[in-house]
């Protein structure tokens, strides 16, 4: 910011300086038109030295805004060098005929050779300024000394000039700064490296113009040269310097042209492959930006195919990826869907066990049938999506022209087809991030559902104990419990699982929740309430979802239990140190809704003894599996239970699931577990 | 995670699967990928060997359920085979063998179905 400032400051300045000076210098030519004085003369060349240096102040600034245009500042010097070419051509013819008819200078006559003057100031000054910028453009490393050392001697040949006029003989410093100021020149116009970074097109353009200008700036400088010429008699005798640079700059323009035209026509055999490496970098820039904002694997796809035939010179590109065992084409450049499946078909099924690099198929090396299918392409060249060692899919480019694919050419079609893993494996893992991502909430959602369908507290009666163990699995199963205060000291109860898993399971147990809640109301007798939720849940259940439920009420008083089954895990009763599996008849709910629902459900009666305990459970217990994928089973189930019968029901459920757990330490839950426990003991 | 394989193989007019290793509900898609095929075949005589299978989740089951209405609608029918004691416990405990034919061996199944369509 303030160096910016400082530049507009000294810029300004510059013009205004450049003004005053050149209006001093004006003024001072209109007074001493001619002089031989020494004192005069070196007023006349440190005016003429100012103004060189105060327009160089303003032009500079100008120009270093044009440097990422190389070709800009080549053209203003050339049209500034074709300006002085024509004036000095025409001044012949001009000037000329004005000497001749008046040999005296009149005011006219110098006011024109002043105006003159200052377009040849101004234009040297922007030709050197511009050889400047292009000697800097593209440097590494500092050079400024070198153009530095240059321009001092420009300045002692502009000076030595004065000596000339002490003393005519006395032009050994003259010569000799002028000739080290040629010598440097030659080495200044060696630093051409902007010239490498120009496309083909480019080049071909530069070369031309090198020429000309190269011919415009010497043409100008042998002008110059004849001192009869009127041009160089105005100059010379206004500012033995000012001729000086003028010529000095006039060669640099001749060397520097030529040594561009030779770099140039050096440069351009390898113009087009610097070019290709040139667009191929900077292709892998925009794909690296791409595969950080682009999520969407398709338009990647597109972006790879088309460059991969714009930097490996062929004219069709197309992506594979794998799905399964089958291919999907993802994109494709300059050839047809179906062109190009019949080609991946052909190619790939018999040598996809080879493709682990780059691989080239020719049109006269491969077989009649093949041949059939490539007449559009001579050459076919396909690249491996690997990924860990795993193949992905391919990337394919192919040529109509009989050319064969070079190193370079297969290196870029497998960084391409690298960068096509690369964006492959991110969407991938992208979607599977959302889909578990959604999926984990749809549980968070399942799992808020499950905790508030179930009951917070256990009934509790002087006749009866009960408990309740709850442990749902990571995905949800299906499992519900309850309890249903009835009338007439009558206890219903619930153990039901549904069928599947995560939020369409806790939908179902919902509604079922809903139907019990309201029917055992309405409906005492278990058996007539199942056929009963059946056909309810008929419509809500779709094919391949069932319920199993034991629904049951128990009279507190009596000890009397009435309980129906529906395609759920037996009921437990341990009673005289025995356990009984208690399995009335009974389908599914859900798995028929005909008269076989109604047929097969059976309704069985107890009554309870002191000291009676009934286990009603879930499938999760029975089905809990060990890494060796052993059931725990109903045996070591009925075991723990009747071993542990004497104590209460909570320490039974503990010690159930402490060896649940032992069991199944090496495999996870994948089922809900469920366990109501009831145990008899009325008092009298 | 579980293995699970099936595999499809036609006995006359008859279409035999055999599933292998555990049938849960991430693996029931590749059961329900060849009840698709055979519907869309028109395939509507199905046995089911069950002679390799270790476990049958809810999910499982829910995969004949979804497509037995279809198979008999059409004249066909989905019978089970070959099927081991605690697979079959499974089976028994939802009462399936009401709903469903099951046959210790498959060729008494297919046997079935050619009985079937002479009468």
């Amino acid at each position: 910011m303030i160096n910016n400032n400082l530049k507009n400051i000294t810029r300004a300045k510059g013009l205004e300086n450049a003004i005053v000076v050149s209006i001093l210098l004006f003024l001072f030519s209109l007074i001493f038109p001619q002089h031989d004085s020494f004192l005069l003369s070196l007023i006349n060349e440190v005016l003429v030295f100012l103004v060189l240096l105060f327009v160089l102040s303003y032009i500079k600034p100008l120009l270093s805004s044009k440097t990422d245009s190389p070709f800009t500042l080549v053209l203003n010097a050339g049209i500034l060098a074709a300006l002085i070419f024509s004036i000095i051509s025409v001044s012949d013819s001009l000037f000329g005929s004005l000497a001749e008819k008046d040999a005296n200078l009149n005011i006219i006559n110098s006011l024109f050779s002043i105006i003159i003057i200052f377009i040849f100031i101004v234009a040297v000054i922007y030709i050197l300024a511009s050889f400047r910028e292009l000697f800097f453009l593209r440097q590494k490393k500092d050079l400024s000394i070198y153009f530095n050392t240059m321009q001092v001697f420009f300045l002692l040949t502009f000076f030595s000039n004065l000596l000339l006029k002490i003393d005519k003989n006395f032009d050994y410093p003259y010569n000799s700064f002028f000739v080290v100021s040629i010598v440097l020149i030659s080495l200044n116009s060696l630093r051409v490296a902007w010239i490498a970074f120009l496309v083909k097109k480019q080049k071909l353009y530069l070369l031309l113009i090198s020429t000309i200008l190269s011919i415009l700036f010497g043409l100008n400088f042998g002008l110059l040269l004849n001192e009869s010429n009127t041009i160089r008699q105005i100059i010379f005798s206004f500012s033995p310097g000012l001729y000086s640079v003028l010529s000095l700059t006039m060669i640099y323009g001749m060397i520097y042209f030529g040594v561009i035209f030779f770099t140039t026509l050096f440069h351009l055999p390898t113009a087009e492959a610097f070019d290709r490496k040139a667009q191929e970098a900077s292709s892998l820039m925009d794909l690296t930006k791409l595969i950080t904002q682009v999520f969407d694997f398709k338009e990647l796809a597109e972006t790879v195919t088309s460059i991969t035939a714009k930097v490996c010179n062929s004219y069709s590109a197309w992506l594979v990826t794998k799905k399964g065992n089958d291919y999907e084409l993802n994109s494709v450049h300059n050839i047809s869907y179906v062109d190009a499946d019949k080609l991946i078909k052909m190619l790939l099924d018999n040598e996809e066990s080879d493709l682990l690099r780059v691989q080239t198929f020719y049109y006269d090396s491969v077989s009649s049938e093949l041949r059939n299918e490539m007449k559009e392409f001579k050459s076919i060249a396909i690249a491996p999506l690997k990924l860990q060692g795993e193949i992905n899919g391919f990337l394919f480019t192919a040529r109509q022209k009989d050319v064969n694919f070079d190193e370079d050419e297969k290196k870029s079609l497998q960084a391409f087809a690298d960068y096509a893993t690369v964006a492959l494996e991110n969407a991938k893992l992208l979607a599977e991030s959302i889909e578990k991502e959604r999926l984990e909430k749809e549980l968070d959602v399942a799992r808020d559902i499950q905790r508030k369908i179930l009951p917070n507290n256990v009934p509790c009666s002087k006749n009866f104990q009960v408990a309740a163990l709850f442990v749902p699995a990571f995905e949800v199963g299906g499992d519900y419990y309850d309890f249903f205060e009835l009338e007439n000291q009558r206890l219903g109860f619930i153990v039901a699982d549904v069928s599947g898993k995560g939020i369409s399971a806790s939908f179902i147990m919902a509604e079922v929740k809903g139907i019990f809640e309201s029917l055992s109301k309405l409906i005492p007798n278990p058996r007539d309430l199942l056929i009963k939720v059946n056909e309810v849940l008929k419509d809500s259940l779709d094919k391949k979802s069932f319920v199993t439920v034991i629904y049951g009420v128990l009279d507190k008083e009596a000890g009397k239990l009435n309980f129906a089954r529906a395609g759920h895990p037996p009921v437990f009763l341990c009673s005289d140190n025995k356990v009984e599996r208690l399995q009335p008849g009974g389908i599914g709910i859900g798995l028929d809704y005909t008269n076989g629902f109604a047929n097969s459900l059976k309704e069985m009666q107890i009554v309870l003894k002191n000291d009676d305990i009934l286990a009603f459970y879930s499938d999760g217990i029975p089905e809990a599996k060990n890494a060796r994928n052993d059931d725990f089973g109903y045996e070591r189930f009925e075991q723990i239970i009747l071993q542990n019968k004497n104590k209460n029901l909570d320490e039974i459920t503990n010690i159930l699931m402490h060896d649940l757990t032992l069991f199944s330490k090496d495999h996870s839950q994948h089922d809900d577990i469920t366990l109501v426990l009831i145990k008899w003991n009325k008092k009298n | 995670m579980a293995d699970f394989n099936v595999n499809l193989r036609g006995v006359g007019s008859v279409s035999v699967i055999d599933v292998n290793g555990y049938l849960d509900a991430h693996t029931a898609p590749e059961l329900e990928n060849v009840f698709n095929k055979l519907l869309n075949d028109k395939h509507y005589k199905v046995v089911v060997n069950f002679n390799d299978l270790k476990y049958i989740s809810s999910a499982g089951l829910g995969v004949f359920m979804a497509y037995v209405e279809t198979m008999r609608e059409n004249r066909g029918d989905i019978k089970f085979s070959n099927m081991k004691e605690n697979v079959y416990n499974i089976f028994d405990l939802l009462g399936f063998p009401i709903l469903y034919e099951f046959y210790k061996d498959e060729n008494e199944a297919i046997q079935k179905f050619s009985e079937l369509s002479r009468s």
